[in-house]
């Protein structure tokens, strides 16, 4: 009967190891297999070339609709996200400054990475280019020395993620006003320079 | 003995000697099949216990710390708890796992930071059925936001009043500091309705573009709005 129990205690121990290490893999692993987080999510808005909004603030008697996945959103602030897939070329998000305060922020499936407000705006327009290190090298080599470019380039850490759009609505009267300020944004894919199909297809300008 | 057990003193007296034996019985039969089961299928037998203990355990846990909201990454400043890092790159997993099944997307550090408050500064719990004063000065910030939220979906049947007030519209005395009051019937001035009849709230200070974002050290008790209960319907 003794050696049952000390057994049985060993077993126990053992279970509770086992269960230290499943938790630790479970935690883990979430991130990675969920297919409800924000950049699984996101990826129905890839092929859009204007941010899809995630959270429409409510004007009047309408409610906000029911596209809001977002836990516990704001009242007051529009959010919209523009999924990329660095693999079809680097990102470029584009925001005109407005009357209201606007943010972009560049999340992957670690979290966010960069996050730019528009008082960082040049000329009251923000362009961000996200794209991965060796089409940053390539567009680095690309530069003309004497017109460099104005945009703000980040390198990502994964090829997918999303770009969150948040405008802030201060009063009422300025909620359409916010909900229009999302969908202004653009966010489109920049076709490689280097692709002979996407240069006979997608038109690419001859003045560069 | 006879005095306790109603009916017949024979009656008791047959049911105190018949309930141990068979319990002596009952149990040395199941010892003994346990014991014939260790002997039987020790090693298999002990490795699958441990197998399924790890597992249960195991992912439950998991389950449970990763359900609703932060299991920590909190700053607490007074009555409030900052979350400076749950949209950071370098956040701790469990932060990560929580948003993954949220499917949340936390501010940035460059965007803002998210303050939230479940209890008073006597450190008692929001209740939906008590009035509160919310007031103060805010830390720095572009555009602030303070909302008010019950646990789970919003009643379908309430009409929607207000669920928060914004930096730009909140109405301020002469000395530039608010006071906005939380409570289940009209007030005058800044009234915030309560979100449902009766159960906890949460209020959540959203600051936008604000430079403690980075230092959430140089937030005291001060800087953020005080959290005063006025009184309780009872």
């Amino acid at each position: 009967m003794r050696l049952v129990s000390l057994r049985f205690v060993y077993a126990t121990l053992i279970g509770l190891v086992l269960a230290g290490i499943v938790h630790i893999a479970a935690v883990l692993a979430i991130p990675v297999l969920s297919e409800k987080d924000a950049v699984s999510r996101a990826r129905t808005s890839e092929n859009l070339d204007h941010p899809q909004p995630i959270y429409t603030i409510a004007t009047g008697d309408e409610p906000s609709p029911p596209e809001a996945w977002l836990p516990i959103p704001d009242p007051a602030v529009a959010v919209g996200v523009c999924a990329y897939d660095l693999a079809d070329g680097p990102m470029r998000v584009s925001a005109r400054t407005g009357p209201l305060s606007l943010s972009l922020a560049a999340h992957a499936r670690r979290g966010a990475f960069y996050a730019v407000t528009d008082q960082a705006a040049v000329r009251g327009a923000l362009d961000l280019v996200i794209l991965t290190r060796a089409q940053y090298d390539e567009a680095l080599a690309d530069d003309d020395e004497n017109d460099p470019s104005r945009d703000v380039r980040i390198v990502a850490p994964d090829n997918r993620g999303f770009v969150v759009v948040r405008v802030i609505a201060g009063l009422p009267s300025q909620r359409p006003g916010a909900n229009a300020a999302v969908q202004s944004v653009s966010c489109t894919t920049d076709t490689p320079t280097d692709e002979p199909a996407g240069k006979d297809a997608g038109g690419k300008p001859a003045g560069r | 003995m006879r005095l306790v057990i109603p009916g017949g003193p024979g009656r008791s007296a047959a049911a105190g000697d018949d309930r141990p034996v068979s319990k002596v019985r009952s149990l040395g039969g199941a010892g003994r099949f346990l014991a014939h089961l260790w002997r039987k299928s020790s090693v298999a037998g002990l490795a699958v216990y441990a197998l399924g203990l790890g597992g249960v355990l195991g992912l439950a846990s998991a389950d449970w710390a990763t359900r609703g909201g932060y299991p920590f990454g909190g700053v607490q400043v007074g009555a409030w708890t900052a979350w400076p890092k749950a949209g950071a790159g370098n956040a701790d997993p469990y932060t990560r796992a929580v948003n993954a099944r949220r499917g949340e997307i936390p501010l940035a550090v460059g965007e803002g930071l998210l303050l939230t408050a479940s209890v008073d500064d006597q450190g008692q719990a929001l209740d939906a059925t008590c009035s509160y004063r919310v007031g103060g000065g805010t830390p720095p910030a572009r555009a602030w936001t303070l909302t008010v939220a019950g646990r789970g979906p919003r009643d379908p049947g309430r009409p929607a009043v207000r669920e928060g007030f914004t930096s730009t519209e909140v109405l301020r005395g002469a000395d530039g500091r608010f006071s906005v009051v939380l409570a289940p019937d009209v007030q005058p001035g800044n009234w915030l309705p309560s979100p449902r009849d009766s159960g906890p709230v949460r209020l959540a200070l959203r600051l936008y573009d604000t430079p403690v974002a980075a230092s959430v050290g140089s937030l005291d008790r001060d800087s953020v709005p005080a959290i005063t209960r006025l009184g309780c319907a009872s």
